[in-house]
C-alpha cells in the first residue's frame, strides 16, 4: 500500500469515511477506487459505491486476486442490502473460494455470511440451513459475528424454534456489544422484540388470547387440531393440509373450528364463507357442495358431520380444536397467508396461486406494504414479495477490510 | 539475473498497538518502523521496542545519519529523532502514491508504488532529480554498498530485488516465501536487510547474499 492509501484505510477503519474520501478522491488506481467505493457505501450512496467497486475489481492486476475478490464480496453485500437480486451469486461464490484458497479466513467467512443472508432473504431456508453448517463464524470480527447470529436467529424464528432463536440473539447481542456499534445493538434489540411481543391470537371455544412465538411453538407441538389462519393450513402434530388456494374452504374450516366442540348453523356458515347476508336455497346447495369438498380435503385430519342446524368438526386424533389467527386481521388475509411460508413471491405468481387478477393482488400487496406487513425487494419483473419482515438484515454494511493487496 | 529464495534470519513482532508496518529504517543501533501514527525504535538484539515518536507514518521511512524522514499522506517530514519534532516538510514526488524511502548520496530516493518507479529527489525542496523505472510495484527502497535494492509485493508474490540504478534492469532477486510481503526495506549496512511485513505487523531480517567483486552497479 502507498502512503495515501494507508492513510485513507486508517480513516475508514475508524469510521471516518469523509476523511478517507478526501485523501483518495482524485485517484483512479485500483486500491483508491476500492477505498472510495467502501467509503461511498458507508455514506449511503450504494449506486456509486457499486460502480466504484466494480471498476476497482477490474483495475486490480492479475496477481491481486485477493484484493479483487474482496471488491466482489463488498459489491455482493451492497447488492444484498439494496435488495438487488439480479446480482450473480456465482461471482460471490467464486470470490469466496479465492479468499479461502489464499488463507483470508475473515473475508471468506464474511463472504459465506453474505451468501447465507441472501438465501434467507429469498426464503430458501433449507439451503440456508445447509450453508450454515459449512460456515465457521469463529474468524469473523464482532460486527460480522453479530450479523451472522441475526441470520441464525432469523432462520430459527421462521422455523418456530424459539430456544435456538433466543440463544442466537443472545450471541448477537454479545457480539454487537464487543463491536461497540450502537447501530448494531439497536438492530439486535429490534429483532429480539419478535420474541417478547405477541405474534398471533389463539381462538378456542369462542375465547381469544394473544400468543407469544414460543407459545405458538408449544401449541403446534401439543397435539391439538390447529386451524392456522396465519398460513391457511389445517394441521395436527402428524399432518398438515394447506387450504391457501381455497379461501372458501378455509373460511368454513375456521368457522367450524371456532364453534368446536359445538356446531355452527348453516346461516352463519353461509354468511362467513360466502359473505351473503341471507341464506337462500341456492346458498344452501352451494354450502353442501363446499362442505363435501372440505370433507374430502381434510378427511385424514378431521371428520365434518352434519347436525340438525348445521355442521360440526370432530378431529380424528387430536383432543382439542383451536384457531390460530393473526394479531390483526385485514381484508388481505389470503395474500398474507400465502406469504407466511417465508418464500419470496412475484405478484404474478401470487395471482395465479390465489386465482385472483394480477391487479387485485398488486393492490393488496401495495396496501399491505403500506401497513408494513409485507416487504418487497428487487425491481421490475424481478420484484419479489415476502412477509413478515425478517430480522437478520442489518441496514448497515459490514464490508470487508481495507482492500489493497496486503 | 540471479534468483534465489530469501533467507529469513529473524522475525520481530507483531507489536501491541502497531497493526501494520509501513516503512523501516536503521540508524546503526535501532530499527525504526512506521506503524501509522507512530515511529517505533526496535532494538534488533532484544526484539523490544525501546521508544517511539508520535507522528503520522503511512509509508516509507529513512535515516540520513542525523535525522529521520517519514512519508505521511502526500508529504515527507524530516524529524529530529532526539526530540520527535518535525523540522521541515517537502512534497512527496508521487502525490501520496509513494511507498518506499531511502537516503543515499545526499538524496532521498522515493518509491512510487503503482507508478512502478523510484524518484531521486532533493531532500531540501522535494525537486525530482531523476527517475528510475522498475517493472514491479515498489514497496521499499534501500542503498547498500552502491547497490540499489527495492521491495515488491503484489498479491501473493513478493521479493527484494537489486536493480541497475541507470537502466532499471533487474540484476538479482530474493524471493520471499508465499504470503510474506515486503512493505518497507532497509539495509543494516552489512549482510542483512530489514523488511516491513505490512498488515502482519512484523519486521523481518533477511540475509543479503554474499557479495562478489561485482558489488557496485554492473
Amino acid at each position: 500500500m502507498d502512503s495515501l492509501i494507508t492513510a485513507a484505510a486508517r480513516a475508514l477503519a475508524v469510521g471516518d469515511a469523509l476523511g478517507a474520501l478526501k485523501r483518495v478522491a482524485l485517484r483512479d488506481d485500483a486500491p483508491a477506487l476500492a477505498l472510495r467505493g467502501i467509503a461511498m457505501a458507508q455514506l449511503g450512496d450504494l449506486v456509486r459505491a457499486k460502480a466504484l467497486l466494480k471498476s476497482a475489481a477490474r483495475a486490480f492486476g492479475p496477481r491481486e486476486a485477493v484484493a479483487r475478490a474482496r471488491c466482489v464480496v463488498a459489491e455482493a453485500e451492497i447488492a444484498l442490502v439494496s435488495r438487488d437480486l439480479t446480482w450473480p451469486p456465482k461471482a460471490l461464490e467464486a470470490a469466496r473460494k479465492v479468499l479461502e484458497a489464499h488463507g483470508d479466513r475473515v473475508n471468506a467467512a464474511h463472504a459465506r455470511n453474505v451468501e447465507l443472508r441472501r438465501l434467507v432473504l429469498i426464503g430458501r431456508l433449507d439451503e440456508a440451513e445447509r450453508a450454515l453448517e459449512t460456515l465457521d463464524p469463529t474468524p469473523l470480527p464482532p460486527a460480522a459475528k453479530a450479523a451472522h447470529e441475526l441470520v441464525v436467529a432469523g432462520i430459527a424464528i421462521r422455523r418456530l424454534q424459539t430456544k435456538a432463536a433466543r440463544a442466537a440473539l443472545d450471541r448477537a447481542r454479545q457480539a454487537a456489544r464487543e463491536a461497540g456499534m450502537p447501530v448494531l445493538t439497536a438492530e439486535v434489540e429490534n429483532a429480539a422484540r419478535v420474541l417478547s411481543a405477541p405474534v398471533a391470537r389463539l381462538i378456542s371455544r369462542w375465547r381469544e388470547s394473544p400468543l407469544l412465538l414460543e407459545e405458538v411453538e408449544e401449541l403446534l407441538g401439543a397435539g391439538a387440531l390447529v386451524v392456522d389462519a396465519c398460513r391457511h393450513v389445517v394441521r395436527d402434530d402428524q399432518l398438515s393440509v394447506s387450504l391457501a388456494t381455497r379461501p372458501v374452504l378455509f373460511a368454513l374450516a375456521r368457522a367450524l373450528a371456532e364453534a368446536w366442540p359445538g356446531d355452527m348453523a348453516r346461516g352463519t356458515l353461509i354468511a362467513r364463507a360466502f359473505r351473503g347476508k341471507h341464506a337462500d336455497e341456492s346458498h344452501r346447495a352451494r354450502l353442501r357442495v363446499e362442505i363435501g369438498r372440505l370433507r374430502a380435503e381434510l378427511q385424514a385430519l378431521v371428520e365434518v358431520s352434519a347436525t340438525k342446524r348445521g355442521f360440526a368438526l370432530s378431529p380424528q386424533r387430536a383432543g382439542e380444536t383451536v384457531v390460530l389467527a393473526p394479531l390483526v386481521e385485514g381484508q388481505h388475509g389470503a395474500v398474507l397467508a400465502f406469504l407466511a411460508d417465508g418464500e419470496a413471491w412475484s405478484s404474478s405468481a401470487l395471482a395465479i396461486a390465489l386465482g385472483a387478477s394480477p391487479r387485485t393482488v398488486q393492490r393488496a400487496l401495495d396496501s399491505l406494504a403500506g401497513e408494513g406487513k409485507v416487504q418487497s425487494f428487487g425491481r421490475g419483473r424481478g420484484r419479489r414479495w415476502m412477509s413478515p419482515p425478517l430480522p437478520g438484515f442489518p441496514t448497515i454494511l459490514l464490508l470487508p477490510g481495507p482492500l489493497p493487496s496486503d | 539475473m540471479k534468483k534465489s529464495a530469501a533467507t529469513i534470519i529473524r522475525e520481530y513482532g507483531p507489536f501491541p498497538g502497531a497493526e501494520r508496518v509501513n516503512g523501516v529504517t536503521f540508524d546503526g543501533e535501532h530499527v525504526w518502523f512506521a506503524s501509522g501514527d507512530r515511529l517505533n525504535a526496535l532494538d534488533p538484539a532484544s526484539g523490544e521496542v525501546v521508544r517511539s515518536i508520535e507522528v503520522a507514518s503511512h509509508a516509507g521511512t529513512a535515516f540520513d545519519g542525523t535525522f529521520l524522514y517519514q512519508i505521511a499522506e502526500d508529504v515527507i517530514h524530516k524529524i529530529d529523532p532526539k526530540t520527535g519534532r518535525i523540522l521541515s516538510t517537502i512534497p512527496a514526488p508521487g502525490n501520496g502514491g509513494d511507498s518506499g524511502l531511502a537516503w543515499a548520496e545526499g538524496s532521498l530516493w522515493v518509491g512510487q508504488h503503482r507508478g512502478r518507479r523510484i524518484h531521486q529527489i532533493d531532500p531540501e525542496t522535494g525537486k525530482i532529480l531523476r527517475t528510475i523505472e522498475s517493472n514491479r510495484v515498489v514497496t521499499g527502497v534501500t542503498w547498500v554498498d552502491g547497490q540499489l535494492w527495492h521491495g515488491t509485493w503484489e498479491g501473493d508474490d513478493s521479493d527484494v530485488r537489486r536493480i541497475d540504478p541507470e537502466t532499471g534492469e533487474v540484476l538479482e532477486r530474493l524471493e520471499m516465501p508465499e504470503g510474506t510481503g515486503v512493505s518497507g526495506l532497509e539495509s543494516d549496512g552489512a549482510d542483512c536487510f530489514f523488511c516491513g511485513g505490512g498488515a502482519s505487523g512484523k519486521v523481518r531480517a533477511i540475509s543479503r547474499p554474499a557479495q562478489g567483486k561485482e558489488g557496485k552497479g554492473k
